[in-house]
Formats: structure tokens, sequence, C-alpha cells
């Protein structure tokens, strides 16, 4: 991981990419138990470019197969993990790359997604793996409820979430 | 130890002891898909015998 996050850190001070956050089960590693998982998904913001609404992945392609990265499927194999690159695509998850916590790998310093906003990204793409880690951020007590509630009330997933209440909270609280 | 003890030990340690156990467990998932130990779905071991 050491290596990957140094690659992508020195993609991040050549400009290919803007701010990056880890999400997905590794960024859920951060706050809960570690639970398996075989890639790293990176969401990342690219550079302002003006006078264009086409966005590519394609400069972060580029740069990491010119430093040994391997293509694999929608992953890059980075260092020794394969890595997913996801840009934001709502405020929801622009928001959640800005308000990314600071932390570090052995020293590399990189950034996670809150735990309040990976909830409420799992809760909005909504598929059974993603039911399941809202349920162990709530089990293992990972998440600021008021925090979350807020987060869920700004982007517009409260009926999202009511509905996950009743399917999967109702009669354990 | 219980699971709720244990995944609060293990919440607790720091994100690097944690990625260090995540890649533990990536390489056993590896090593195990490779094998082929993975237990088949009943229906799918089923066909495979027709």
């Amino acid at each position: 991981m050491k290596a990957t996050l140094e690659i992508i850190n020195q993609m991040q001070a050549d400009g290919i990419i803007g701010e990056y956050a880890i999400g997905g089960a590794v960024g859920a590693t951060f706050y809960l138990a570690p639970a398996a998982t075989v890639d790293l998904d990176i969401f990342a913001t690219l550079p302002e470019t003006s006078g264009t609404a086409l966005v590519s992945l394609s400069p972060i392609y580029e740069f990491l197969k010119s430093r040994g990265g391997i293509i694999q499927d929608e992953y890059i194999v980075v260092g020794d993990w394969p890595v997913q690159f996801l840009l934001p695509n709502n405020t929801l998850e622009q928001e959640a790359v800005h308000q990314a916590v600071s932390t570090d790998v052995d020293g590399i310093p990189t950034r996670v997604i809150s735990a309040e906003h990976l909830v409420a990204i799992a809760l909005n793409t909504g598929r059974a793996k993603d039911y399941s880690r809202i349920l162990q951020f709530l089990e293992q007590q990972a998440v600021h409820p008021k925090t979350l509630q807020e987060v869920i009330d700004r982007h517009g997933l409260s009926a999202k979430w009511n509905q996950f209440e009743q399917r999967f909270l109702k009669g354990s609280r | 130890m219980s699971k709720p003890k244990l995944q609060a030990r293990q919440a607790a340690l720091s994100f690097s002891e944690k990625i260090k156990l995540l890649e533990k467990l990536r390489d056993r998932e590896k090593l195990i898909a490779a094998a082929g130990l993975r237990r088949k779905a009943p229906r799918a071991a089923a066909d495979e015998k027709e």
C-alpha cells in the first residue's frame, strides 16, 4: 500500500489529479475492523480544465502506465494494489473528497473519506454489500449520528435512509 | 475472545496496522482462489457432475 500511495501522491504533486481520498472497503477500514477486500477505491478530482466539458481518466492511466501500472479490467494495478479511480459525480461525492480526513500509512500521507460520507455514499449506491457495510458502521458505533443525519439531509437521501431503517433496523433499536 | 471484543480491538489499531492486516487477508483470499478451495454452490457442483 505504501508504494501505491507514494505513486498516487506523486500524481497529485504533478497536477494529474486534484484532491483525492480513499473510499470503499479500504476507507471503511480506517474506522472499522479490517474486512477482506481486493481493491483500493480512490475518489479523485481532476484539475480545472477551462473550456471543456469532457472529463477523462486517460491522463491518470497514462501517468500510471508510465510508472509500471498494469490495466486489469476496471482497475489499474499500482504497486501491489488494484486501484479503481472514481471521479466524484455528484455533490455528495465532491463534498466527501473535500472533507476527507488526513492520515498516513507507514508515514506516507493520505486522506480517507469520513465515516459519515462513506455511509451516505454506500446508502446512495445501495447494493447488498453497501448495506452490509452501513450495518457494520452502525454496529461498531463508528459514525456520529447527528453528523450522518446532516449529510443524509443535505444530499437528499432521507427517503433512502428511511427505507434502510425500515428494512434493516426496525425492531433492533 | 468474543467477536465484538475482537472487532473493537482491531478497530482501535492504527490505520497502518489495519492495512497490514488487510494485505494479509487479501493475500489469503488470493491463495484460496488460486488453489480452487472455494466451496462451490450446490447447484454449480451438481452441474459439474452432470
